[in-house]
């Protein structure tokens, strides 16, 4: 189990609300949701995918296969099964230098927090979208992550808790200039 | 008739193509004449020689023709001449371009090191999967394999707690041998001298490497521990042509090493292993080299001339003979010291020819095992490796190379050559004359020191052979699935001697009817067989929902296990064997799968 107070490694206080930066694996973090960076073809797939099958059971992917696809910068929930989380939002970020990363991606976190904020989630955990297989630079994520999130905490709705779960120093970086950076 | 326009992906390779150029790449791309001397060195080649698409050069072309058409001026002024009229222009292209650079090269270096202009053409292959994979296109067991290291930390998708677990069996396993615990494997500890970092095949498929390593470290009287993350020596961005997953897979192993403060990482028997984490990945990662690393192959040599650990050769008297990696020997210059090991272990060592840098591919490298639509490619390319085992007469393969484990493990099923496959690891623990280790011959002054009331001698512990367990599977109920009987009967009588309720299926649709019907606690499946394939039931097991929850163990002698390992459709199975296999190893294997199961359900 992560205790997140433990690992947040950056803070950012935005009225009541906080963006947390926090070291760990997203798939075993005790937290109301998280995002899972999905495929078009609803497939969780292997990496994150692969734990949250192995921790989490069937049911999730069962979920996912109601809903068939889940086109670019678009997100649905499914229920997190036996995982510590419950809830997991799948959104599907840009991937493989396709065109308009930065678009893509922006339309993907928001998707992500719309649908959190459909859901009644306050809490909610993002892994760096599509920085490590898909190629996702790391600044253009860590810039475009954090003014969205930012932007959203900073126009009210229920969402209080955002987190940010990174994994390596690559990641701790980019994040952190961005975070301890301002708006 | 025009040209169609560039795609973006096109463009994104011919981005990224840029950022790879240097002096020595450039050199490469510029100094091939098509001589035509690496034809002879490329197993693709020899197996396909009717096939001009086999030949290094023209693998080479198809980047050259990028760079061409980019970046040099004879591209310009004679496209014609230099291909660069012909460089991809369409996705379509790049599929092509795919089954080339991937499914017909496993990036050896043998053309490499034989070229008389000194071309690269292996980094030439690799630098075209990095520019596929930078924009998606690559077979799916490299995708799947891929992300699994970007994200869990190693390329078999193991969870922290399986390896830890893992860990554990292994130790309490040493335990049973030992007759005591000295011999733990010790996790995280700070300020060990050593780090030992393995291949995550060890984990899933192979723990007793893991055993057999601990044993020697214990024996030794090392200082040593395994690390609870930054584990995996292996890195597949050496073989996807990914640098950035090189380099972030390569720094989880530094940065767990200086956060321990060893004095140095032990790679285990693991050849792109070694290769990526002591040669590559410094250089991918950016980071300093700050402390030693070595082989294990080296740790277990100078253990022997130290002194630390004794070894009796007549303990392997079958004959063996070595088979070099192509990573440690060819790519790091490192291939007399295990023959030194080997010497001191066995008693009966044949070279085969040709050796050294100079050995061909055991056809399983480049990462050539994720890739299970390229199998019937590999199998027949792996005719010259046959034929250079089998003038061996050698009854055991040794390689210091789980890859290359592999790739023989499939050729000699294959090419009936009716050798195994062993490791050094395996043999030097096998070898190993406890009694006379250091850390036997030191405990006389270490017992004395706490326990001075006892003689030293009587202190000493003494290898005993563990209390066989009355019926480890009592209790347990297990399906056994195999389409011959034979086979299925030798499986019902050892799980039924060990206690169990068994049941049997001859083919996957009665597997599957068996399953929801006896609910078992464990499935042993064969995945050749007949009618519904085993490779078909288990991915249907793992979608349903009143199966999915069942430990699967393959057991198989057949390549297309690689299929459910590496392509991965569904989760992998919990546990696999090669046949034949032995008794002890299959009820010890089966019993701990299930009480792990149980163990995570809790």
């Amino acid at each position: 189990m992560i205790g997140i107070r433990r690992n947040v490694m950056v803070e950012r206080a935005i009225g009541s609300k906080r963006l947390r930066m926090v070291r760990g694996d997203i798939t075993d973090l005790e937290v109301e949701a998280f995002v899972f960076d999905i495929t078009e073809d609803a497939k969780l797939g292997s990496g994150f995918g692969g734990a949250i099958q192995q921790r989490g059971g069937i049911v999730i992917q069962k979920e996912l296969d109601t809903h068939g696809s889940v086109p670019t910068g678009e997100a649905v929930v499914t229920q997190a099964g036996a995982l510590k989380a419950e809830h997991i939002i799948h959104v599907n970020g840009p991937k493989f230098r396709e065109e308009d990363e930065a678009g893509k991606l922006e339309r993907a976190v928001s998707s992500a927090l719309k649908v959190a904020e459909e859901k009644g989630i306050k809490q909610l955990a993002f892994p760096p979208i599509g920085t490590g297989m898909y190629q996702v630079p790391m600044d253009l994520c860590a810039k475009v992550m954090v003014d969205v999130i930012s932007r959203h905490l900073a126009n009210g709705g229920g969402l209080e808790d955002v987190l940010i779960v990174v994994q390596d120093p690559r990641e701790i970086g980019p994040f952190t200039a961005k975070l301890e950076g301002g708006a | 008739m025009s040209k169609p326009a560039k795609t973006h992906k096109i463009k994104m390779m011919e981005e990224q193509l840029a950022r790879k150029l240097n002096r020595q790449v450039v050199g490469s791309l510029v100094g091939c004449v098509h001589c035509g001397m690496c034809n002879e060195c490329c197993h693709y080649v020899l197996s396909h020689p009717d096939d001009p698409k086999m030949t290094p050069s023209y693998k080479a072309d198809q980047v050259r023709k990028l760079f061409k058409a980019n970046h040099d001026w004879t591209g310009s002024v004679f496209p014609w001449w230099v291909g660069a009229d012909k460089a991809p222009l369409t996705d379509d292209d790049l599929d092509k371009l795919k089954d080339i650079a991937f499914g017909t090269c496993t990036n050896c270096r043998r053309c490499t090191i034989n070229c008389p202009m000194g071309v690269d053409t292996a980094t030439l292959n690799r630098i075209m999967r990095g520019l596929l994979t930078h924009v998606g296109v690559m077979p799916e067991g490299v995708r799947v394999v891929s992300k699994d290291q970007w994200e869990l930390g190693n390329q078999m998708g193991v969870l922290k707690e399986d390896y830890l677990d893992t860990l554990e069996w292994m130790s309490e396993e040493l335990e049973e041998d030992l007759g005591h615990g000295e011999a733990a494997i010790p996790v995280d500890k700070p300020g060990a001298r050593v780090m030992y970092a393995i291949n995550p095949r060890e984990v899933k498929y192979d723990p007793r490497t893991i055993k057999e390593a601990a044993l020697i470290f214990w024996a030794a009287g090392e200082d040593w521990t395994m690390p609870s993350e930054g584990w995996d020596n292996t890195n597949f961005g050496l073989f996807s042509g990914d640098d950035g997953l090189g380099g972030a897979s390569a720094k989880r192993e530094y940065d767990k090493a200086r956060e321990l403060g060893v004095d140095k990482i032990v790679i285990s028997e693991c050849g792109h292993g070694y290769r990526s984490t002591r040669c590559e990945g410094v250089n991918w990662s950016g980071d300093a080299q700050a402390f030693p690393m070595e082989s294990s192959v080296i740790t277990m040599l100078n253990y022997i001339k130290e002194g630390k650990i004794v070894v009796d050769p007549t303990k392997n008297p079958k004959r063996v003979t070595f088979h070099d990696s192509c990573n440690n020997a060819r790519s790091c210059g490192f291939y007399e010291e295990p023959r030194e090991l080997l010497r001191l272990v066995t008693t009966d060592f044949q070279e085969m020819y040709p050796n050294r840098a100079e050995n061909f591919c055991c056809t399983g490298g480049g990462g050539a095992m994720s890739m299970s639509e390229y199998t019937p490619r590999r199998l027949k390319s792996a005719q010259i490796k046959a034929n250079q085992i089998r003038e061996t007469g050698a009854e055991i393969v040794v390689t210091s190379c789980h890859n290359c484990v592999d790739g023989l493990s499939d050729l000699i099923k294959h090419y009936k050559l009716g050798c195994e496959v062993k490791q050094l690891v395996d043999l030097v623990a096998d070898a190993l004359v406890l009694e006379e280790c250091y850390v036997m011959k030191s405990r006389p002054v270490a017992v004395a020191a706490v326990a001075s009331e006892e003689p030293a001698a009587a202190a000493r512990p003494v290898p005993v052979a563990a209390p066989a367990a009355a019926a480890p599977l009592a209790g347990r109920k297990v399906l056994v699935v195999d389409d011959e009987e034979d086979i299925r009967t030798f499986l019902v009588t050892v799980f039924e001697d060990a206690g169990a309720e068994v049941e049997q299926a001859a083919d996957g649709n009665e597997c599957l009817a068996k399953a929801r019907t006896f609910k078992p606690d464990l499935i042993s499946l064969d995945l050749s067989m007949p009618g519904k394939s085993g490779v078909d039931a288990f991915v249907e097991l793992r979608r349903t929902e009143e199966t999915q929850e069942i430990p699967v163990c393959v057991v198989t002698g057949h390549p297309e296990f690689r299929q459910v390992i590496y392509d991965r459709p569904v989760p992998p199975p919990e546990g696999y064997l090669n046949k034949p296999v032995d008794e002890d190893k299959l009820v010890s294997y089966v019993a701990h799968i299930i009480e792990h199961r149980e163990a995570k359900a809790n």
